[in-house]
């Protein structure tokens, strides 16, 4: 009896250390801003079921890494390798293309976002989306004074492309147009927002955030021009993070 | 014919009857399961985060149902002394191993479906729809399952159980590879390592000619011709596998 | 020393010269089990096969039944193939995830039986062997004494003219065993024909009609029961003197 019970004492004291180590580990995990990522070449020899599921394991592994350090230590260098191998495997996952370009850009890398976004471009010529995400890239980030010129052309070719939505070609108008800065980085966000995933959404509502008057009725006016540029939906979405605390 | 019927019948009643089986299918529909975690944390892409892993999960665990039951199929009979009653009977040694073969392949028609069915339902509850190409996918992972468990069947017949299952997951991996190989006979300096590797390479079978998971995600087109002649050749493999099977237990004796 | 009873039918199962070498261990060392066995079973005859352990007589079975290839010698078999043999394996072991009923259907489906008759014949059989009530039980829950029954009864199922039974007393009580003996005694009746290897010379004594002692790989005599009987005064004794000589 006596026997049987030190067994239990040490099975459960064993289980309290196990318990008790993977607890305190939570804390002390480094976000290792490097983590190891071949080249693509190293899989390129696989057959295409692999090479498949080895892109989706990195891509999970992307969106997990971009995760941890855009809340952390804003370090990303091994972002670009993921990407490229992302889209290098399987270079018909859009999906690498758009989320890898939004994150290098965040990444402060808005130069090989913006060449992701080209590959993408060349692998997608009837997805809209990507002369739309070229316009928006070269319109935030690009230098020069005819930088709304370039902007709108991308958005002029993504008008082009047949099943784009109807908001597509205003875009286009509004960059071409004489409206002011204001007006033109409004719709930019609003685009950004309309990516979908919840990274370039908080980006998009932080950035108009810090352009927007923050009197209402200004605000209200300022966001005029999304009526025409972005679906209802997303728009009543994207109106609700922006009036938060408003009455 | 009839023997090969009794046999596989009886074959299948053995192995779908293995708690370890069960056990192992179980393993599988967590791993499947697990898919739904993944694509929870894939902004957006769980429709092909399901497919793709769950299809990895069904071909891991189809393969290690295959290889270890395949290779303990025959071992088995000769050590349980089972042999003696089958033997004693007008059986042939070709329809024992046709109808233990086929017994197997009805064993893991049926563990295939129920990992499928599972994954399928996953899918449709994430992507909302189901999808013709992971059928296919599915099907194709059956069949180049089907080669292995003739190819352990064969190895099970030179030697022990754990060998064989061991040489049948190596087979698995270089049929994978196989185009690899036939890179490799290409480079080679001299004609000798030129005709081995060539030789090597039409032993192995060719298990990724077809590949159709790019199609699965959604990245690719299947060529339906090919399918079918791979099919044919995969066809004609197994039945080379289980010549050489019976060529050497014929040779047995008990 | 063999001695012919001088029968006039034709044997049933005639073998000549036996000879047979197995390669044992590692260094496949090559030893001759059965060094020129001559065997006549004759129809009709319940033919006991006795001799020490190891003497080659389950050998000698398997030769007959093409589980092992003779080195040399020759297998006669006055039918045209198994179809027409039954057999009981020394210490049987079966499916045992298979029932009684499921495993004597098998084993009736091995030989082309047809289903009905198939179905009539498990019964019949399960209920001269006495397993009627285990007939749906898995083989794993069977008794040693209830392995060597359902044995038996899949040794009948294809209505044997000659039955070969190696050790068929082996784990069964004296009420099984009585059963086995009435068992056999009926196929005699029925005019088939028994061969049988068994250590209990009691039963041999009562049951067989001819009997071949085997030592070393060679039969040292074959006859009839009473000719042993003619030379001890009990089977045991002419058996031992056989042996030892």
């Amino acid at each position: 009896m006596r026997g049987r019970l030190a067994l239990v004492l040490v099975v459960v004291a064993c289980a309290a250390v196990v318990v008790a180590y993977q607890a305190t580990r939570t804390e002390s995990v480094a976000a290792d801003p490097r983590v190891f990522v071949p080249s693509p070449e190293v899989f390129l020899d696989l057959s295409p079921s692999f090479r498949t599921s080895v892109s989706d394991a990195y891509y999970l592994s992307m969106v997990q890494y971009f995760g941890e350090h855009v809340r952390g230590d804003q370090e990303f260098d091994s972002l670009p390798a993921m990407v490229d191998l992302v889209t290098e495997l399987s270079p018909r996952f859009s999906k690498g293309y758009v989320f890898g370009s939004m994150a290098l850009s965040d990444a402060g890398r808005p130069d090989l976002a913006y060449e992701v976004l080209q590959r993408g471009f060349e692998q997608f010529p009837d997805d809209y989306r990507f002369p739309a995400y070229l316009g928006f890239f070269v319109y935030r980030y690009g230098q020069g004074e005819n930088k709304d010129e370039v902007a709108a052309q991308w958005y002029q070719k993504a008008a082009e492309i047949p099943g784009r939505p109807d908001y597509i070609p205003r875009l286009a108008a509004t960059l071409f147009g004489k409206g002011g800065e204001l007006e033109k980085s409004v719709a930019m966000w609003g685009q950004v927002y309309l990516a979908g995933d919840k990274y370039s959404q908080q980006r998009a509502v932080d950035e108009l955030n810090a352009i927007l008057p923050t009197e209402k009725d200004a605000r209200i006016r300022a966001l005029a021009p999304l009526a025409s540029t972005m679906p209802v939906a997303d728009l009543n979405s994207l109106l609700g993070e922006l009036f938060e605390g408003y009455e | 014919m009839k023997q090969v019927g009794a046999i596989a019948l009886n074959t299948f009643k053995e192995t779908i009857r293995d708690r370890v089986l069960g056990i192992i299918v179980v393993f599988a529909l967590i791993m499947i399961a697990g898919g739904l975690w993944l694509g929870s944390i894939s902004l957006g892409e769980g429709g092909r985060m399901m497919k793709d892993f769950g299809l990895v999960a069904v071909t891991l665990f189809g393969l290690i149902v295959a290889v270890f039951v395949a290779a303990g199929l025959i071992h088995k009979e000769v050590e349980k002394r089972t042999v003696f009653v089958l033997f004693s009977k007008p059986v042939s040694r070709t329809a024992f191993i046709v109808g233990k073969f086929l017994g197997l392949c009805a064993t893991m028609a049926i563990v295939m479906a129920g990992m499928a069915a599972f994954l399928f339902v996953l899918v449709w509850i994430v992507d909302g729809g189901f999808s013709g190409m992971l059928l296919l996918a599915v099907l194709l992972i059956y069949a180049q399952l089907l080669v292995i468990i003739a190819v352990t069947i064969f190895f099970s017949t030179l030697g022990s159980a754990i060998l064989a299952s061991v040489l049948g997951i190596c087979v698995f991996v270089a049929g994978q590879l196989s185009h690899n190989v036939l890179s490799l006979s290409r480079l080679g300096q001299n004609a000798a390592t030129e005709a081995l590797s060539w030789v090597v390479y039409v032993i192995i079978p060719n298990l990724s000619a077809v590949d159709v998971k790019p199609a699965v995600v959604g990245e690719q087109v299947v060529a339906w011709s090919s399918v079918g002649v791979w099919l044919v050749y995969l066809g004609a493999y197994v039945v080379v596998c289980l010549g050489l099977a019976v060529a050497v237990f014929r040779r047995k004796e008990f | 020393m063999t001695q012919n009873a001088g029968c006039v039918r034709p044997p049933l199962l005639e073998v000549a010269g036996l000879r047979k070498t197995v390669k044992v261990g590692f260094r496949r060392r090559p030893v001759e089990i059965l060094r020129g066995v001559d065997l006549e079973v004759h129809q009709n005859d319940v033919f006991g096969l006795l001799g020490p352990n190891g003497a080659g007589k389950t050998t000698t079975i398997k030769t007959v039944l093409g589980l092992m290839r003779p080195s040399a010698g020759s297998v006669r078999l006055g039918l045209p193939d198994l179809s027409r043999v039954g057999y009981l394996p020394e210490n049987p072991y079966f499916y045992d995830y298979l029932s009684g009923r499921e495993f004597l259907s098998f084993c009736g489906q091995l030989f082309g039986i047809d289903a009905n008759v198939r179905r009539e014949r498990v019964d019949r059989l399960l209920a001269e062997v006495g397993l009627e009530a285990a007939a749906d039980k898995h083989l794993r829950k069977y008794s040693k004494g209830m392995l060597q029954r359902i044995g038996i009864a899949q040794a009948l199922i294809n209505d044997p003219e000659l039955v070969l039974l190696d050790e068929p007393m082996t784990g069964l009580d004296p009420i099984g065993r009585r059963e086995v003996k009435v068992i056999i005694q009926r196929l005699q009746e029925r005019g088939k024909t028994v061969l049988f290897n068994s250590h209990i010379l009691s039963d041999v004594h009562e049951l067989c009609t001819r009997i071949a002692i085997i030592r070393g790989g060679t039969v040292v005599w074959q006859g009839t029961v009473p000719e042993a009987m003619a030379e001890a005064a009990t089977l045991d004794d002419f058996f031992m003197r056989v042996i030892a000589s």
